[in-house]
């Protein structure tokens, strides 16, 4: 036993000296022999140059399609809209979005949509996780739920549009015969729109946190649970105790993504409401289209762009954050 | 395991609380499935039959639902009038074009990031990374302006490369967690017996091939399921699924019947694809992150 120890603390010296690289520590295909004599020539890391060549095509390929449009985003932004000769404006499309209360209410909006989904996807699907979690249907029920995300959202829009329709949807029917609505349409009042756009979206991405919050749950030191029950822990106290702390950061990870989802896609909203009514629904993107692909004012819409994508980075940073914690279990 | 063997009672409280499990589990369920069996049934109906609702309030008149002859007509509208062959052809070949594309420069750079190591590769890989979460209409705006330049807009090979910038990076981060996986001892092996590295390369790539087969499915079905790229890259010349359907909204006629038929055309394949790589799928979606 001692032995092996020892050897195994060899091993990691000697990894260095025979590997071009650190390789996952789980998969160990070398056998951890005692001490080897100094490897000069024994198989030498490629030189740089080569894999940076094999990078090149994609790194090239994707500066083409990123980083050079990126750069066209931040001329076009101190542009007046490019139809016409060019014009420099400077600050001007940013200072403009200031006084600009479509602007400011798409943030507004985008928040509460995103709230309002975050709250339902992630409280309905972690109890849907905790539910299936173990149940002798796991498998069945798992499946019969991935069906919404397999959908295209635009098209999910417009079936969910026959749904809530207010003569012959069904969906309206069955809100109507529950008395939650009156004869109009979800969609044709300002005050419920929003509430059509939010259960489209926890139908169609609620089973994603179920599944990500299933894979947490599998994850739950079983050993952890007993010995909390040999203490005399209630089953409630086991799951506060033990489970949500496991579970935490795959939420965390679930949340943030669910979140950056939101700003990403707007399909469904386009196709059901497309901003309206009396632009109830029209959270930044939504706004940021109309402007930029409805009246073509790309250098308006370039400088709402920036400042969306500038949001994004500051997300994205914090959500790769995230992922590199050794506790998720990511990379 | 162990657990398993301890007997178990269930308090009332419990037992309450297991058939409300039950109960909520089953309206989850009706909630999801309702709208495909509507969507389904209802490409079928001819639309007089399509709009028959029972009375408000009245919950045994849903028999009306299944009171219906079935026509395939909605269909027949589909590919003899609106030419949906065409569209569904457009679909293919951009979502395979950026899938392939995607996965073969993908792959190449997954595997040298995996195995080097220099100065700024976090950076690199925020980059990458940064690319696919970014907002598809924040991106679209100068894409656009540039595509336009360059006489891309409404032309497949356009849509394609606009695809590429979401499937691209992302197959990028996927893949490397692949390669991550793989050791480099293999290589060693194979080198010592007299391969190139490059053959070296080659050498692994049946390891990690499933990986790879699952996500060019997953890259094919984010690009088949866009709509944005779609309609604002593609419009004209290159209509893909998505727009094609949404284009049977016509403020005057709105073809329901139609409209059902072509959810139906445009979600089974991807339906089934899902299913095939389900064991893939949350390591897909959640980009590497979760992992099953």
């Amino acid at each position: 036993m001692t032995e092996t120890l020892a050897h195994a603390g060899d091993a990691d010296e000697a990894h260095d000296r025979f590997r071009a690289r650190k390789v996952s520590s789980e998969v160990e295909a070398r056998p951890l022999s005692a001490k080897l004599s100094e490897p000069k020539t024994f198989n030498p890391a490629a030189r740089k140059a080569y894999y940076f060549y094999l990078m090149a095509p994609a790194i090239a390929l994707l500066a083409f399609i990123s980083l050079y449009p990126f750069f066209w985003l931040i001329i076009m932004a101190f542009q007046k809209g490019d139809m016409g000769p060019v014009e420099w404006v400077g600050f001007k499309n940013f200072a403009d979005l200031a006084s600009d209360g479509r602007f400011l209410s798409g943030w507004v909006l985008l928040l509460k949509y995103s709230a309002m989904c975050l709250f339902l996807q992630v409280g309905i699907g972690v109890l849907l996780a905790i539910i299936v979690n173990g149940s002798r249907y796991e498998k069945f029920l798992v499946t019969a739920l991935l069906m919404p995300m397999m959908m295209a959202p635009a098209v999910a829009g417009l079936l969910w549009m026959f749904l809530y329709n207010g003569t012959f949807g069904w969906y309206h029917w069955i809100f109507q015969s529950l008395g939650i609505l009156g004869s109009g349409s979800i969609l044709s009042s300002a005050q419920t729109s929003m509430y059509a756009i939010v259960l489209v979206d926890v139908w169609q991405w609620t089973p994603l946190i179920t599944l990500i919050a299933l894979a947490g749950l599998k994850r739950v030191p079983r050993d952890q649970m007993e010995a909390n029950m040999v203490d005399g822990a209630s089953p409630a106290r086991n799951f506060v105790a033990i489970v949500l702390p496991n579970l935490y950061p795959v939420l965390l990870i679930a949340v943030l993504l669910r979140f950056m989802d939101n700003f990403r896609f707007i399909d469904h909203i386009l196709v059901l409401t497309g901003g309206g009514p009396a632009n109830s629904t029209k959270i930044l993107p939504v706004y940021l289209f109309e402007v930029a692909f409805k009246f073509f004012d790309l250098g308006r819409g370039a400088a709402i762009a920036l400042v969306l994508l500038v949001v994004t980075i500051i997300l994205g940073k914090i959500l790769v954050g995230v992922f590199d914690r050794p506790t998720t279990g990511g990379r | 395991m162990a657990s398993r063997d301890v007997v178990h009672y269930d308090t009332p409280a419990q037992r309450v609380l297991r058939v409300l499990a039950v109960i909520f589990v089953i309206f989850y369920l009706a909630w999801t499935l309702l709208p495909f069996l509507i969507m389904f049934v209802s490409s079928f109906k001819d639309l007089l039959e399509a709009f028959k609702l029972p009375a408000v309030g009245d919950w045994m008149g849903i028999g009306v639902f299944f009171d219906f002859t079935a026509t395939t007509k909605h269909y027949e509208t589909l590919f003899q009038e609106n030419n949906f062959s065409r569209y569904i052809l457009n679909s293919l070949v951009a979502a395979g074009g950026s899938a392939v594309i995607s996965v073969i420069f993908g792959s190449l750079a997954a595997y040298s990031l995996s195995r080097v190591e220099f100065r700024g590769k976090q950076d690199l890989f925020f980059w990458i990374i940064s690319t696919r979460m970014a907002p598809v209409v924040a991106v679209m705006v100068p894409l656009f302006a540039i595509f336009r330049s360059l006489d891309l807009v409404g032309t497949l090979p356009g849509l394609i490369l606009a695809y590429t910038t979401f499937n691209l990076p992302f197959a990028i981060w996927i893949l490397k967690g692949f390669f991550d996986n793989v050791p480099y001892g293999i290589e060693e092996a194979q080198m010592v017996d007299g391969a190139t590295r490059f053959q070296a390369f080659r050498s692994i790539l049946p390891l990690v091939a499933p990986g790879i087969g699952a996500f060019i499915v997953l890259c094919i079905l984010f690009a088949w399921n866009d709509f944005l790229f779609a309609a604002i890259i593609g419009s004209g010349g290159a209509k893909t699924l998505p727009v094609a359907t949404r284009e049977l909204v016509q403020p005057q006629n709105i073809q329901w019947g139609a409209i059902m038929a072509a959810g139906v055309v445009t979600t089974a394949p991807m339906m089934l694809l899902g299913l095939v790589i389900r064991k893939y799928l949350v390591t897909g979606l959640t980009m590497g992150a979760v992992k099953e």
